[in-house]
């Protein structure tokens, strides 16, 4: 990809020093950024860096509060997205933004369609979709296909093909691969690297490090509203790119205490449930962190609630400490057990209730005499954790649903905390957060496994937890986890320690082309 | 964000209230004429007897004829308060409305109980703190009261029975529907209709333990359940109908006239609306017994203003009760009551 | 870790149910303010506030209740029938089953519960909306009030349930309110704690906010909504108690559309339809505006539709807060 590079592009776009506010809040500090054609530059960041936010102002969904924009020398200040595109800049969005009823080629010419008096030349339409499409080297994908029907990476392709189809040369595509699988990642790459042989210029918006070093031309990182660091691609490494979002230093990102590994505290042998999981057998200890790593689809979400009691157990065996066999949700924070769901908003958090509520809501207990819960205790609990987590929160009883993805992931952690449960179930547990909140929820994780306090935590007994970690990136599970199991199709194989396994060897199990406990 | 929201729950009634707050403007509309007469009024006007006039109910023509008659006794210098529940079922709505115009402090209140126990205590209360009640169109179960002006309901119901026995020749089958339970003026009434009726042997009554509701439509909906076991190949085996007020009577017509029986049943009803009229007219009604209840809107104020006077009043007033058949109903003192000129004293 | 979080304790005031009724406090001031400067005097004598706050008891009563169940993110519509059962089993009660006033008078409310735990049930072993549910038992209920009064109403003998909501005499005007009131008053107080103080209370809230977090909580969803419509359905058999008191008779057609009056009471006093919020407080501020705009209308002599289209407005802007509020949160 990289020798298609070219050094003296013509600038296409250029954003300079923008600054936005919202309240108190600084969105967006004195932000510069050029998009050149033929070029791809990545816009990297942790969420809540300012993103969103100035992809926004480019396309014209917010108006910068100062600061200029050029597009092909001319003054560029859209009042609406349709005037961006008007004037040839184009979102790609993660939610793609097509009519499913609708055939590809009405997609691509929706508001274009040629024809005259009202009615539609459908031949026409066709052989301009059909042109569009074979640009995009995807001749395969039929005008007359109902988009409806076509799979995500395919759709993400017509979305494109649309943007092209109405002339635009300023493409954003924002976190385009997130639901793509690595075979489509592939496709779309070829495609981004023929639109930039084509001279358009393109932002390419994402948190996965990886792919950005492969495809992108130029790097700008941001942090807090501010540009932190702009280079050539080729002159920074992934970990000075997270040290730049992260503002710390790479190997400190997964701290690995010395862990001793003491008594089972959850076995599970031929757990199958209803309908996922088909087959799972599992012994967790004392002090260490497991990891189970597989694809979407897999089962490993239902693994972790069927256990919990949260789905029907078919058959099989659960024992949790001392407890055999199935319990409810209730039972099993009894049990000492906690589970942190994949799923804030729908599941993990009730985000109309305060912090102090969602924090407690697991463990009302000795919040007041008599079994009573006073208000004034239940704010001190949780004030406790909101301390120690760095949770961003004006007081105990702020809402769930205006603090950022980051702080909600801790309060949901949090709650196990005040649980003080000793198998924690985490699913999931660093998805769509920043880095920040990321090294810290890695710290917290190795802190319970080694059974260290947790900052200046009074109270609970200092001792070591077990951690059931389900994820579905790798870097993250070899980073963290001691052992690490590979869910395929329901079954959930044999842990393997985490020297013993390679990212290989995990994804093609993963992907059930090989074992892991055959060896590797 | 709080301070908004009360800034729009003021604003709202503040909206609201300053659009009410001036005299309504004058609409061709028939249906509201009514309310223009309620007008707002100071309570307390120097030296001015206020009279509170509560009907059982504001959409039937009756309480409207009530209303003409209230403000045609504005002439003996009092002023009139008139405001009622909107349904003649809503118990607890009328008394809301007496202790409202209690706490308002009226010189007196005129009142049509909807219910005779319900309103016991309400009265009650009112007496107790020197506002006097005159009792109008329906009884109530107390003594609390100054007088009761009323129809002699159980001999308009005695009328109506003697009525339909002559149209029938003393023998046939006849149904009742009844009202509600609960409003003793119709009760009295249809316990007039049923001595009637015992008096001829030669006539059964098939059924008498249906009610009407307190809407034409219930009424309406009572009508065909009531009708329906009787009807076979479009004609009833039933001889004579009563109904016992304006509602039903209304009601009843109306599943009469669906189902092709108007005029094949002699019918007899009680009080009177142009529709009514209209039907008594083309046949389809063989007599309505009616009130007075202008003339007694009328004397009930008047009452009130003699009691407030000083002046001792008799317990019990009677405001009559006449006979309009199809023959009659031309006839001057029939007409005025079968279309009183309440118009003009409601302020058109 | 990340920077020092700014924790303002200092500011723990009122709690927050309280804040939160704040806005309806003042709606209710500025209604009633607004009254007093245009209608005539009367309406501003003790004795007309007296007489507001006893024609607030009902609705107040149920909306102790309609609070319970929409902040746990269901709604009752029976309220209305099941106060004018509550009603007719007092008076059946008393009249046909020689019951002292005290028996009749728990019986109602006894008779309330019952309908409420059917209804929870339903809810929660049907798994159909309580929409749907209470839609039903609202038709059911009112036809059980009508069988038991065969269809009119039952006539009771005057007892002291009877005095609950009257005008006080003369010799006890020390309690300042009737006894029905109080007991309004107190048992907000107690709802209020229980919403607030209580597990169960903090249950109530979870569920309505997010019943599938509170499943992963460890809440007893089920359980908690069958007690809430239990303790729903007994504070609507109170209502049908004090409906009784007022009109000393068992009337099967009472309280007709008072389901729509309880739950706007709610909504004006900042309980959503969606759950999660609501406070006791604002509930009843809530009714005690409703009764305002009624007696105020009154007392000016206004005819009935000014009053209505005045409750009507005052229903629709307090619900477009709702709306506008949860917009904000996002």
């Amino acid at each position: 990809m990289t020798a298609t590079r070219v050094p003296s592009a013509p600038e296409r776009l250029q954003m300079h020093d923008i600054c936005k506010r919202f309240g108190s809040t600084v969105a967006l500090q004195e932000v510069s950024f050029t998009a050149r054609g033929g070029e791809v530059h990545a816009l990297v960041g942790e969420n809540g860096a300012g993103k969103s936010t100035l992809m926004k102002v480019l396309s014209g969904a917010l108006a910068p509060d100062s600061g200029t924009m050029v597009l092909d020398g001319l003054p560029y200040h859209p009042r609406d997205p349709l005037e961006a595109r008007r004037r040839g800049v184009a979102m790609i969005y993660q939610e793609l933004s097509l009519a499913p009823h609708l055939t590809v080629a009405e997609n691509i010419l929706l508001g274009v369609e040629p024809g005259r008096f009202g009615l539609v030349a459908r031949r026409e339409m066709s052989r301009r979709a059909q042109e569009a499409m074979a640009r995009l080297q995807h001749p395969e994908i039929s005008p007359t296909a109902l988009v409806g029907d076509l799979s995500p990476a395919a759709q993400q392709l017509v979305e494109i093909g649309r943007s092209l189809a109405v002339g635009c040369r300023v493409l954003v595509l924002d976190e385009p691969t997130s639901s793509l699988t690595s075979q489509d990642v592939e496709r779309l790459f070829e495609v981004i690297g023929h639109l930039r042989q084509e001279g358009h210029a393109i932002v390419y918006i994402s948190h996965f490090l990886e792919e950005v070093k492969r495809i992108a031309d130029r790097i700008t990182v941001l942090r807090d509203g501010r540009v932190v660091g702009g280079a050539p691609a080729a002159e920074l490494s992934a970990g000075e790119i997270v040290s730049l979002m992260v503002g710390r230093r790479l190997d400190e990102l997964y701290p690995r205490s010395p862990r001793v590994p003491g008594e089972a505290v959850l076995e599970i042998r031929g757990l199958q449930g209803v309908p996922l999981p088909l087959d799972a057998s599992v012994t967790l200890r004392r002090g260490e962190v497991l990891g189970i790593f597989g694809l979407v689809g897999a089962g490993r979400t239902e693994l972790l609630r069927t256990l919990f009691g949260l789905a029907a157990i078919r058959s099989g065996e659960v024992r949790l400490g001392v407890h055999a066999g199935p319990a409810s949700p209730l039972r099993r924070w009894r049990q000492g057990a906690g589970y942190l769901s994949e799923d804030r908003a729908r599941e993990g958090l009730a985000v109309g209730l305060s912090l102090a509520d969602n924090l407690t809501l697991s463990h009302l207990d000795d919040l007041g005499p008599a079994g009573l819960v006073l208000p004034r205790r239940q704010e001190a609990a949780a004030n406790r954790w909101v301390r120690q987590l760095g949770i961003r929160a004006r007081d105990a009883r702020q809402k769930v649903a205006s603090l950022s993805g980051g702080n909600q992931q801790k309060v949901a952690l949090a709650r196990l905390l005040h649980s003080d449960v000793d198998v924690l179930l985490l699913d999931e547990p660093t998805r769509g957060i920043d880095v920040a909140s990321k090294a810290l929820i890695y710290e917290l994780i190795d802190t319970l496994a080694a059974g260290r306090r947790i900052g200046d935590a009074a109270g609970a007994l200092e001792r070591p937890r077990a951690i059931l970690m389900v994820s579905s990136y790798l870097p993250e599970l070899l980073g963290v986890c001691d052992r690490i199991a590979v869910m395929c199709r329901g079954r959930l194989g044999a842990a393997q320690a985490v020297e013993d396994v390679t990212p290989e060897a995990l994804l093609l199990a993963a992907t059930g082309q090989e074992g892991v406990s055959d060896g590797v | 964000m709080r301070t908004a929201l009360s800034l729009v729950l003021i604003a709202a009634a503040v909206f609201a209230l300053s659009s009410c707050a001036k005299p309504p403007e004058p609409t061709p509309d028939a249906s509201a004429k009514a309310d223009q007469a309620a007008q707002p009024a100071p309570a307390a006007t120097q030296g001015k007897l206020t009279v509170a006039v509560i009907p059982k109910g504001t959409t039937h023509e009756f309480w409207k004829s009530i209303h003409a008659g209230a403000n045609k006794a504005e002439e003996f210098g009092v002023e009139i308060v008139w405001k009622g529940p909107l349904k003649e079922d809503n118990r607890d709505e009328q008394i809301k409305i007496v202790e409202d115009m209690t706490s308002k402090g009226v010189s007196g209140i005129v009142l049509a109980p909807l219910d005779d126990t319900a309103l016991r205590l309400p009265v009650q209360e009112a007496t107790r703190k020197g506002i006097p009640v005159v009792i109008i169109d329906s009884g109530l179960q107390s003594e609390d009261y100054v007088s009761f002006v009323a129809t002699d309901n159980k001999n308009g119901g005695k009328i109506a029975g003697e009525h339909l026995a002559k149209l029938l020749g003393g023998k046939g089958k006849v149904i009742m529907l009844r009202y509600q339970e609960g409003s003793a003026s119709t009760m009295e009434r249809e316990a007039g209709f049923l001595e009637a009726m015992a008096a001829n042997p030669g006539i059964e009554v098939v059924s008498s333990n249906q009610y009407g509701g307190a809407t034409t439509e219930t009424a309406y909906k009572a009508s065909e359940n009531v009708l329906a076991p009787y009807k076979k190949g479009g004609r009833l085996m039933v001889d004579g109908i009563f109904c016992p007020n304006e509602s039903t009577t209304f009601g009843m017509l109306r599943a009469l006239q669906d189902a092709k029986l108007a005029g094949k049943v002699k019918f007899v009803g009680f009080d009177s609306s142009e529709k009514l009229v209209a039907a008594l007219q083309a046949g389809e009604i063989h007599g309505l017994v009616l009130q007075d209840p202008m003339n007694m809107g009328y004397l009930g104020v008047k009452t009130m203003v003699e009691h407030l006077q000083g002046k001792t009043v008799e317990k019990r007033i009677s405001t009559g009760e006449n006979l309009a058949t199809p023959e009659n109903m031309n006839e001057p003192r029939i007409q005025e009551l079968l279309k009183p000129d309440f118009a003009r004293w409601l302020k058109e | 870790m990340a920077s020092e979080p700014r924790l303002d304790s200092a500011r723990s005031g009122l709690p927050s149910g309280w804040v939160q009724a704040l806005g309806p406090v003042f709606g209710l001031a500025g209604t009633y303010l607004l009254f007093a400067l245009i209608a005539p005097a009367s309406f501003r004598s003790l004795d007309n506030l007296e007489t507001i706050a006893r024609q607030t008891a009902i609705v107040g009563a149920a909306a102790l209740g309609m609070t319970m169940i929409m902040v746990a993110g269901a709604i009752d519509l029976s309220v209305g029938s099941v106060v004018a059962l509550g009603s007719v089993v007092i008076a059946w009660l008393l009249q046909f089953a020689g019951a002292s006033p005290l028996v009749a008078g728990l019986g109602g409310i006894l008779a309330g519960t019952v309908v409420g735990l059917v209804s929870g049930l339903l809810v929660t072993r049907l798994r159909v909306v309580s929409f749907i549910v209470t839609l039903g038992m609202m038709l059911a209920v009112r036809g059980l009030a009508k069988s038991i009064a065969h269809e009119q109403k039952i006539d009771a003998p005057l007892t002291w349930l009877n005095d609950l909501l009257a005008t006080l005499p003369a010799e006890r005007q020390w309690m300042l309110l009737p006894a029905g009131v109080w007991l309004v008053i107190a048992l907000a107080l107690l709802v209020a704690g229980l919403l607030r103080y209580t597990r169960l209370g903090r249950h109530i809230f979870a569920v309505g906010s997010n019943e599938q977090t509170a499943r992963l909580c460890g809440v007893p969803v089920s359980r908690v909504k069958v007690l809430t419509f239990l303790l729903g359905g007994s504070f609507f058999g109170l209502g049908g108690l004090l409906q009784f008191s007022r009109l000393t008779v068992g009337d099967p057609t009472a309280a007709v559309g008072l389901e729509l009056d309880v739950i706007a009471a709610v909504v004006i006093g900042g309980g959503s339809l969606s759950g999660g919020e609501g406070s006791v407080f604002g509930s009843l501020v809530g009714a005690l505006i409703m009764s305002v705009i009624r007696s105020g209308c009154t007392q000016m002599g206004l005819p009935n539709w000014v009053q209505e289209v005045v409750t009507g407005a005052v229903i629709v802007a307090a619900v477009a807060l709702d709306r506008w509020r949860h917009r904000r949160v996002g």
